[in-house]
């Protein structure tokens, strides 16, 4: 708690000195979210180049109005809202383009592009490698069924570990909502996936 | 809906910490006296843990490059107007994000801009550099015609003093290419000469802290020596002391930290550097880098390890 409470402070800072131009400032308050906020996008709209196109437009908006962040949340809702707003815009035009597939076509016949761009990891059982690779495609087709806001929220309660309070504040919605919403998601998810797992 | 029904509709949320203690407490009873929804409850882990195994985590050169051309948009918004020139399309073009990044082009742009008066004709391809273009794809054009789109990475030189910040841009974004632990060397060498910068030192602190060459990091050790006083270079040497792997390393960050100790003029020894050093005294395997930890902090009268 100590820990974070200092970071908080340091935090407060940075983000003063950042609002006065300091640019290493800014660096060191991107880098400290940057990753979750790569991981969001990536893991929402499952294209490197729009989750780089949500970080780039994110980063500069964030840059482009600190001058007017008056701490009445935190930096980090203020920051996911920023965030969430621009992949929820993303993901409502695909579906208008209808571009939901992220389908490639590789050598063996198409395979998510996404899992073409996943970290080599050790996997020696070729059985437990095929079985990882049909559940992620489940869980991926389950995930896309699931309407724009309960995917947002269920991404930000289950990968992002953001609590519901939280998540209401970011989306601008009450907890009591944002958990009806992540209960329906988890539902829908348990229907298409209660044979597999 | 019976209670076994709507304890699992609440076993997700109670997974996830999100009922209210009342709520818990009500699951929790209902889950000691019933096996089926204990079963379920199982279940509902094994879905999360399913998830959990779904996450996608962006390579680092994803996350690499969104750095790198937020720092050039940024840089950008702060270069005056006049200096909108070739350098600033130069600086924007995607083809500098890394190393293999691609600029794609069509023919026809490339005839329209380029070589007006060759049209759309062989000629003006042979005229670029053909080991540096791939052709992407190929269309049927109007008339007959024929659109090809290219891949093309192009090479041009540039010069400059260090003093130069599109230069300075160039080099800080070399400093870190994952691709090419040479250039990352060199640069990083070169970069030393200007460490008393505050984007440069940023820079070779992220080498020393994160590049996976070894020489690389003792080449930003190197740079980073006069100014060892600094808060965030401290840091970075404990981390360094702490969790890098290579003892020469290890090594080399005792003796920057503990710089003139033992000396009749020396101040001694502050109380982070003599906890970092325990901490590493905890763990440390290597007979050499112990043997230095140990004699630094008999010379401050330090035990040697945390309790």
């Amino acid at each position: 708690m100590a820990h974070k409470a200092g970071f908080q402070t340091d935090e407060k800072a940075l983000i003063q000195a950042a609002q006065k131009g300091d640019q290493d400032a800014f660096g060191q308050l991107v880098r400290a979210y940057d990753q979750s906020v790569l991981r969001l996008a990536m893991n929402l709209l499952r294209s490197p180049e729009d989750a780089q196109d949500v970080y780039q437009e994110a980063f500069l908006r964030v840059y482009r109005n600190l001058n007017n962040f008056r701490f009445d949340c935190s930096f980090h809702t203020w920051l996911y809202r920023i965030v969430t707003n621009l992949c929820l815009d993303h993901m409502r035009k695909r579906k208008v383009r209808k571009e939901e597939s992220s389908l490639v076509e590789g050598s063996d016949g198409p395979v998510d592009r996404m899992d073409t761009l996943q970290e080599s990891r050790a996997e020696s059982d070729p059985q437990r490698t095929m079985f990882a690779g049909e559940l992620r495609e489940r869980i991926q087709k389950a995930l896309s069924e699931l309407s724009a806001r309960e995917r947002m929220v269920f991404e930000l309660r289950h990968y992002q570990g953001l609590k519901l309070r939280n998540i209401g504040e970011i989306l601008g919605t009450t907890e009591e909502a944002a958990k009806n919403c992540l209960f329906r998601a988890t539902q829908k998810m348990r229907v298409a996936l209660g044979d597999f797992v | 809906m019976n209670t076994c029904e709507k304890v699992r509709e609440q076993l997700s949320l109670l997974l996830y910490g999100e009922l209210s203690f009342d709520e818990e407490g009500a699951v929790d009873t209902h889950l000691e006296g019933c096996t089926e929804c204990r079963a379920a409850l199982e279940r509902e882990r094994e879905l999360h843990a399913a998830f959990d195994r779904a996450e996608i985590e962006p390579p680092a050169s994803v996350l690499w490059e969104s750095r790198q051309s937020l720092q050039r948009q940024i840089a950008a918004e702060h270069a005056p107007v006049y200096r909108v020139s070739w350098w600033d399309q130069f600086l924007d073009t995607r083809w500098l994000k890394s190393a293999g990044a691609l600029a794609l082009l069509s023919i026809g742009f490339f005839g329209a801009r380029m070589f007006p008066n060759l049209g759309l004709g062989v000629t003006g391809m042979s005229l670029m550099d053909p080991g540096a273009q791939r052709v992407r794809s190929v269309e049927p054009g109007p008339n007959g015609g024929v659109q090809i789109v290219l891949d093309e990475t192009r090479q041009r030189v540039v010069s400059g003093g260090l003093d130069d910040q599109n230069i300075r841009v160039l080099l800080l974004s070399a400093a870190k290419d994952p691709s090419d632990p040479g250039l990352r060397y060199e640069t990083v060498g070169i970069l030393n000469d200007r460490a008393q910068m505050a984007e440069v030192r940023d820079t070779l602190i992220y080498a020393l802290e994160h590049d996976e060459n070894a020489g690389v990091r003792l080449k930003a050790m190197d740079g980073l020596k006069p100014f060892v006083q600094q808060a965030e270079v401290r840091k970075a040497l404990a981390g360094v002391l702490l969790s890098d792997g290579n003892p020469g390393m290890r090594t080399q960050a005792i003796d920057l930290l503990t710089q003139g100790v033992g000396d009749s003029t020396s101040n001694g020894l502050d109380r982070d550097v003599i906890g970092t050093l325990q901490e590493l005294m905890n763990h440390e395997n290597n007979a050499y880098v112990r043997q230095r930890g140990d004699r630094v902090l008999q010379l401050v009268n330090a035990s040697q390890e945390t309790y």
